[in-house]
């Protein structure tokens, strides 16, 4: 019996709702640009917010409001009616929502682990990382405070729950320690929002532990 | 609760992009314009920027008028997008980056088999769907859209479990989703 791959369906919600957090957006929308699918329950959510809006008691805008629309509508037209999203990193083969935003450098964090930060979305304490780690490796040790979210870019790893593959999106349950290892012939990268910090191992980590901050 | 919407916007939209027909403009801006200036005041706007974001949104509709497909979504979810992406924008949230990949509701994307939502002929279906659930379920749903709050914070003012909400979340749109694919012939 695998566990679910894809976010609950509050969670899909608050995403068409915007009121996710920034973090926690973007490992949704990761998952849906890979996954197609999870799109039914997204497009359901816009269907809900239609409604939503249809049922508002209408809050009257500013008098002359329609004809200083009207008379801007002229500027309107020889704007370019797409705005397109320059991406801001050069990594074609990040999936599109990642491609929004800039990212830090790879850094090393234990035995064929490494970690780049997504940087932009934050909220608190949690924040978006890229991890790669290595085929046979085991994922960080880190302190869990909340939030962990983890969506799979590319190859594969395998908890008690089954294999995660491209596209699977996994919540993690604060209550189970998990170490996901590594199960794909490549290495594994992964997209996570994150709400506290990684654990270098061994007597490296409790040495470099006051200073790095992964 | 629900009133139909007085006219085929879906004509309307068509009739401003192909025409640049703003007399059609005009009646749309007359009937989204106040709808959105007043959810984005429940979502937590101030009352200017709510004025500012609507006359932002209805401009958007008047350029994208074009990219607007009604064999994908109901007008009142495209226009809801719209200014959900104004305000998230607005917020800094870097919603460009994150909602652009599915910009037009998976027409990008190869056809779903299990689209549930296609379009406009299921607007009324949506809405009958959200009758059809139980109080608790629409109420929480409904808070899910208006608040600038997260799900703990709807549990605070509800009164009830974080995971009570969730739960009344997640059912109300299995719920909906089951209404909807029952109504459609069921197409999932």
């Amino acid at each position: 019996m695998s566990a679910r791959r894809h976010p609950s369906e509050e969670r899909l919600l608050a995403f068409e709702a915007g009121t996710l957090s920034a973090p926690e957006a973007v490992v949704v929308a990761t998952h849906l640009a890979l996954q197609p699918q999870t799109r039914a329950w997204t497009h359901l959510a816009r269907a809900v917010g239609g409604a939503v809006l249809e049922e508002q008691e209408p809050s009257p805008l500013k008098a002359g409001a329609l004809e200083s629309i009207l008379a801007r509508l002229d500027d309107a037209e020889p704007r370019p009616d797409l705005v397109v999203t320059r991406p801001r990193n050069t990594d074609t083969s990040l999936p599109a929502p990642l491609r929004g935003f800039e990212l830090g450098p790879w850094r090393w964090a234990g035995p064929g682990v490494h970690v780049r930060n997504v940087l932009g979305p934050r909220d608190g304490d949690c924040r978006v990382i890229l991890l790669r780690i290595a085929s046979g490796q085991s994922a960080p040790r880190h302190t869990h405070n909340g939030v962990e979210l983890t969506c799979v870019i590319e190859g594969a790893y395998a908890t008690q729950d089954g294999v995660f593959e491209p596209g699977d999106f996994e919540e993690a349950d604060p209550s189970v320690l998990h170490q996901p290892r590594v199960v794909s012939d490549t290495p594994c990268l992964c997209v996570a929002a994150l709400d506290g910090q990684i654990v270098l191992p061994g007597r490296l980590g409790k040495i470099l532990a006051p200073f790095v901050r992964l | 609760m629900v009133s139909q919407p007085p006219r085929d916007f879906s004509a309307l939209i068509a009739l401003v992009a192909q025409a640049k027909d703003r007399a059609a403009f005009a009646e749309i801006f007359g009937y989204y314009g106040p709808r959105i200036k007043a959810l984005l005041i429940k979502s937590g706007s101030a009352p200017a920027m709510a004025e500012e974001l609507a006359q932002e949104a209805m401009l958007t509709v008047w350029r994208k008028a074009a990219s607007y497909d009604p064999a994908r979504a109901s007008v009142s979810a495209w226009i809801y997008t719209i200014a959900r992406n104004l305000r998230s924008d607005a917020l800094r949230r870097g919603s460009s980056a994150l909602y652009a990949f599915d910009s037009t509701f998976g027409a990008e994307a190869p056809a779903q088999p299990d689209a549930i939502v296609s379009g406009a002929q299921d607007d009324a279906c949506v809405r009958a769907a959200m009758r059809s659930l139980n109080p608790d379920q629409a109420q929480a749903i409904e808070m899910a859209f208006y608040q600038e709050q997260t799900h703990s914070q709807i549990s605070q003012a509800l009164g009830v479990p974080l995971g009570t909400v969730k739960a009344r979340i997640r059912f109300g749109m299995m719920k909906l989703r089951a209404f909807i694919e029952r109504e459609t012939g069921g197409r999932a």
